[in-house]
């Protein structure tokens, strides 16, 4: 391996990350705070016991904020979490965070599409979405391969397993529309 | 001998044609899984979760079982074969294998983690069907106090020992309870945190928890980070010939059974899982052996300890999981769900209640291991290719058919709305040091937690201190106190170990 030309930026700069962490931090709070908040509207039958169905929120409610708590401190003493690694991670890459919004984008647009499209066309572009933004070239082979995987597994789906898909713009096709 | 007729009776089921092919289904897909990078037998089982809703509870029972086991030895070509540089030391096996593999001995390396495997999972499952019986008579007289106890050790270890942070670790597994919370109450009807959303009424599907950390969380996360560029495995020399000289055979038989000895136990308790043992391992392995020298340069003791050490670990998950319906790693969390959806609760009744399931599954586990022996060699070629798979495509996939696994649940957009929120979660978790696992091991010993609690204090009258007046629960909440020290003592070895490492290769 060749080194590149200019010094990569490490995973997550410094300053970015602990800010980062602490927005982590604080959101743990925010949760237990609106845990503690909300469980005083959940209602209390007059049959329950000692130990109705508040008690439990309550602890993890509390437990939230003090963990949420531990994790600002450690952040603050400067014990920040050490990211994942992973065989396809490379140590030395900055985060992209472009990748990670088309990947969403393309996510939502196989939720909306599922029952508009059908879920074999819905898949198509979530396959050939998240394919393509992770480095697949030419663009239509992810799309050829996300089509054929669609219509199979919506075949197999149908005929194996006699769950249906929705078959959407491709409904009447037998085989797929069970 | 009641019990050796139950086992008898087990192996007579599994060995059916037709569940052997389920066997073979479970432990080729586990070692496929087992290859990939980014897909674990956690993942595999949650994903595979709705696809087998039309089997029936044994067959899915052995596919389940079969990828577990498999999921194992994929692990290990992967770390032996997969030439990631720069990568931190979090697989031991990859400390010597992959150095083996660089100096044209990864044949052999494959070869002892393999066989290493299969020792110890043989062994393994052996005192899994001795211990098992014994530990489930006795888990009968537990009350519901005493299994408070046990979740709570369960909780405390789970949550404070995975990963590299106490306090992540932690919230975590806080967050896991919260997201156990939601839906509806089972003792008093009432609804809790749905935000009025009718499917929120039923909670949160694990798979849709489980395949979200898992699969989207992971995917968006090696998506943000990838490694670009040719994917790099060690070529392996072919034939058997080259699998095991004798020297390798003789410097690898011991590491086999030390390293089940240390595994198996480590596995039956909470104290970090399959990680802790194969540290331990190999600690013991670089003490004992007589080429210390070789270690950090391919010392194929250090592939054949700790391989059987993990696998004997797995074995010993199996005893808490399958006795006392106590999940200590995240794939057994998602095997305990996959059993719920059977209508199963694993616990000592299972084994009065079902003993023929339990049999047979422990008896699979046995077939299992052998067929992963005979297959896993020869098939190394096939392996490779798997390895080679392009990561556009693996990613896109395995976002594809967490996608499709979540939607076949319920036709719900909802919840494909739900997982991607879920994998988001899951990316910021993996970006700063916290562990998933916790998470789902949360959100389903969550509500078992509270129900036990629920009832200790129904039958003592709102009474607190019968949770922990019972001699059960004192002598656990006790063993606790002493687990944690020798755990954290366990953690800290293993890390100036690591650290050791880590200056002698740099």
């Amino acid at each position: 391996m060749s080194a590149p030309a200019t010094t990569p930026d490490p995973p997550v700069r410094p300053g970015a990350r602990r800010v980062e962490e602490y927005v982590l931090g604080a959101a743990i709070v925010g949760l237990g705070v609106f845990v503690l908040v909300d469980t005083a509207s959940i209602a209390v039958p007059g049959s329950a016991n000692a130990v109705g169905p508040r008690t439990f929120p309550y602890v993890v409610g509390a437990l939230l904020v003090a963990a949420g708590a531990a994790v600002l401190t450690a952040t603050a003493l400067g014990r920040l979490g050490e990211a994942e690694d992973g065989e396809d991670v490379d140590p030395e890459a900055g985060t992209d965070w472009r990748t990670v919004v088309q990947l969403v984008a393309f996510f939502l647009a196989h939720a909306w599409l599922v029952e508009r499209a059908g879920w074999p066309l819905a898949l198509a572009a979530l396959f050939a979405g998240a394919a393509w933004t992770l480095g697949a070239r030419p663009w239509w082979r992810p799309v050829l391969i996300g089509l054929a995987l669609g219509v199979v597994l919506q075949a197999v789906f149908a005929t194996g397993l006699g769950l249906s898909l929705p078959p959407g713009l491709l409904e009447g096709v037998p085989i797929l529309d069970d | 001998m009641t019990d050796a007729a139950a086992v008898l009776d087990g192996f007579a089921q599994a060995l059916q044609p037709a569940y052997l092919l389920y066997a073979l289904l479970g432990v080729f897909l586990g070692t496929a899984v087992g290859v990939l990078p980014g897909i674990g037998p956690a993942m595999a089982v949650a994903l595979l979760l709705p696809l087998t809703y039309d089997l029936d509870v044994t067959a899915a029972m052995i596919v389940f079982a079969g990828i577990y086991y498999g999921g194992m030895y994929g692990g290990s070509t992967t770390s032996i074969l997969l030439n990631t540089p720069g990568e931190s030391a979090s697989i031991v096996t990859a400390l010597e294998g992959n150095r083996m593999a660089k100096t044209g001995r990864g044949a052999a390396a494959l070869a002892t983690a393999a066989v290493g495997s299969f020792v110890a999972g043989t062994l393994g499952t052996l005192a899994l069907t001795l211990v098992a019986p014994v530990v489930a008579d006795w888990a009968v007289q537990l009350g519901p106090a005493d299994y408070v106890a046990l979740m709570v050790v369960a909780f405390v270890t789970v949550g404070a020992l995975l990963g590299s942070s106490v306090a992540r670790g932690l919230a975590s597994l806080a967050l896991g309870l919260f997201v156990g919370l939601i839906g509806t109450d089972t003792l008093t009807g009432q609804q809790r945190f749905t935000f009025g959303v009718p499917l929120l009424a039923d909670g949160i599907d694990v798979v849709v928890v489980a395949v979200g950390v898992f699969a989207v969380g992971e995917a968006l996360y090696v998506a943000s980070r990838l490694r670009h560029g040719p994917i790099e495995v060690i070529p392996v020399p072919r034939g058997w010939r080259s699998w095991m000289s004798r020297s390798d055979w003789s410097r690898s038989w011991r590491p086999w059974l030390r390293g089940t000895a240390i595994g198996f136990p480590v596995g039956t308790i909470p104290a970090g899982g399959a990680d802790v043992s194969t540290f331990l391992s190999y600690a013991t392995e670089k003490r004992l052996a007589r080429h210390r020298h070789e270690f950090g340069k391919g010392a194929i003791e250090g592939v054949a300890g700790p391989e059987a050490a993990n696998n004997a670990a797995a074995a010993g998950v199996l005893v808490p999981l399958l006795t006392l319906g106590l999940p200590t790693t995240a794939t057994a969390a998602v095997m305990i769900a996959a059993f719920q959806t059977y209508g199963i609760q694993p616990g000592p009744l299972l084994f009065e209640n079902q003993p023929v399931l339990v049999w047979t599954l422990v008896a699979s586990l046995y077939i299992g291991n052998l067929m992963l022996l005979v297959f896993n060699l020869p098939l190394v070629g096939l392996w490779v290719k798997v390895l080679r798979v392009p990561r556009h495509y693996l990613y896109a996939g395995i976002l594809s058919f967490a996608a499709l696994g979540s939607y076949a649940l319920n036709f719900s957009t909802v919840d494909l709305v739900l997982l991607l929120g879920i994998g988001v979660v899951g990316f910021f978790m993996r970006r700063h040091g916290y562990p998933v696992a916790p998470l789902v091991v949360g959100m389903i010993l969550g509500p078992m937690a509270e129900e036990q609690v629920r009832r200790t204090l129904a039958i003592s009258q709102g009474d607190l201190t019968a949770l922990v007046t019972s001699p059960f629960a004192a002598t656990a909440y006790g063993l606790l106190a002493v687990l944690l020290g020798l755990a954290l003592w366990a953690r800290r070895r293993e890390r100036q170990a690591s650290a050791r490492e880590m200056a002698m290769s740099g």
